[in-house]
């Protein structure tokens, strides 16, 4: 369990960075908290012949918020949004999730940017970008960029981020005020990758629904938005009925491949359940605010 | 791990059969092929590397072509091993007229293993999924290119 020999590079800045990325582009990877890729290593299944290690880039973990939305630097450890108070209040739904991000351990060296550069099928955080419209922000030899979440997830594992940018911020919009949430996933066991999982927003007016939200992962290559099912919703009062027909459009919009955790039939349809459980929720959490 | 699925191909049976015999259709095709070499009539030596981002393999192994009906069916056998394990496939490919087209029809049943399977397991199907149709779109363009 060693990986194969790679030049280990410590850059102090993001120039110096985004320096060594421009010149060994492909030929490199990324450290952030190597909790994916540390693993790939040293299975020797990835052999990037250089490692660029960001962590000395202090500069890269920072939380703000600009009023509209979350600006987290991309070196941000996830243990350190899901307890930052800012998170919390502007953006509960990102705290519930990330609390069902491995464990405590994997957090504490786990990035912010580092999930959303790796682009696992089955991670939270991508779900939760798609589902906000969220941002990213890279930076790479033609200068800085900003990738909308719907551009960004390609496939497995693959991002439209180019070999020679690095990811420096990730933007979440922060939840309407007032508005209900809630983060259901199976998993086997607790901290293991989910089968399924969803994210919904619901903000209110009255008795009506006046926006709806919802991302799933889990269920294909990519993070999912269930745009479908959140037309449904729209400018209705909740029932159970509503719940239901949103559950029937998640399952019309995922495609999840079967393996030996799950079949492709039981992860469509716990993507359904989910989703009227994560809808109940998120509905009595917005009357509770109202 | 079983996967199926079906394409239309803008050309006859006949003509989509000759490519998909075709070594020089299997060589420009298949997905991360390095290698293709003949050892004998519908056998092959081949060396693959296939990957998703920075988890890459190298595979040596065969490629062989039986129980061929022409021009409707045939077996396609693919194994291979290399640092990151083992993989074995088995697909069938069905030929049939639709409309001035063809429709195919494949089914398939993958086997891997090794340390790429324990580590990779969630993502096999979809990516074994995501290279054949890759397989077939690239016929799709070269029998569209002589339609």
């Amino acid at each position: 369990m060693k990986p194969a020999p790679f030049e280990y590079h410590r850059p102090r800045t993001v120039e110096e960075g985004t320096a060594l990325l421009a010149k060994y582009g492909d030929e490199a990877k990324v450290l952030a908290g190597g909790q994916s890729l540390v693993p790939l290593m040293n299975m020797r299944l990835a052999r990037p012949a250089n490692l660029i290690d960001i962590n000395r880039i202090e500069s890269l973990a920072y939380i703000r918020d600009d009023g509209r939305a979350l600006r987290i630097g991309a070196l941000t450890r996830q243990r350190a949004a899901e307890r930052a108070p800012l998170v919390a209040e502007r953006c509960p739904l990102l705290r519930d999730a990330l609390r069902l991000v491995g464990h405590a351990p994997i957090r504490n060296r786990g990035t912010i940017g580092g999930s959303i550069a790796h682009a696992d099928p089955a991670a939270e955080l991508t779900a939760i970008l798609v589902a906000l419209d969220g941002e990213v922000t890279a930076r790479g030899p033609k200068g800085t960029r900003v990738i909308a979440a719907r551009d960004l997830f390609v496939s497995y594992l693959r991002t439209s981020l180019d070999p020679r940018e690095l990811l420096t911020e990730v933007r979440i919009p922060a939840l309407p005020a007032g508005a209900g949430w809630s983060w259901m996933e199976i998993a086997r066991r607790h901290g293991d990758f989910a089968l399924a999982g969803v994210g919904v927003v619901l903000a209110v007016r009255g008795r009506t629904i006046a926006e709806a939200r919802i991302g799933l992962t889990g269920v294909g290559p990519t993070p999912v938005r269930a745009a479908e099912a959140e037309r449904l919703l729209v400018g209705r009062s909740p029932s159970e009925d509503l719940w239901n027909a949103a559950a029937a459009a998640v399952r019309a919009a995922v495609t999840p491949d079967g393996d030996i955790h799950a079949s492709a039939e039981y992860r469509t349809h716990v993507a359904g359940v989910l989703t009227q459980r994560a809808l109940r929720e998120a509905w009595e959490r917005a009357r509770e605010a109202a | 791990m079983k996967i199926e699925g079906t394409n239309t191909l803008p050309a006859s049976v006949e003509t989509v059969w000759k490519a998909i015999n075709d070594p020089e259709a299997l060589r420009s095709c298949t997905p991360g092929l390095k290698e293709l070499k003949a050892v004998g009539p519908d056998s092959y030596q081949a060396t693959l590397q296939i990957g998703i981002a920075a988890v890459k393999g190298t595979y040596a192994g065969t490629l062989a072509i039986t129980e061929k009906q022409a021009p409707t069916h045939y077996k396609i056998t693919l194994e291979g091993t290399g640092g990151a394990g083992f993989m074995k496939g088995e697909g069938i490919v069905d030929l049939e007229p639709q409309g001035s087209g063809t429709l195919l029809k494949w089914t398939g049943d993958i086997q891997v293993g090794g340390l790429i399977a324990g580590v990779g397991q969630r993502m096999l199907g979809g990516v074994g999924k995501m290279l054949i149709g890759q397989f077939f779109k690239c016929l799709e363009d070269r029998l569209g290119g002589n339609a």
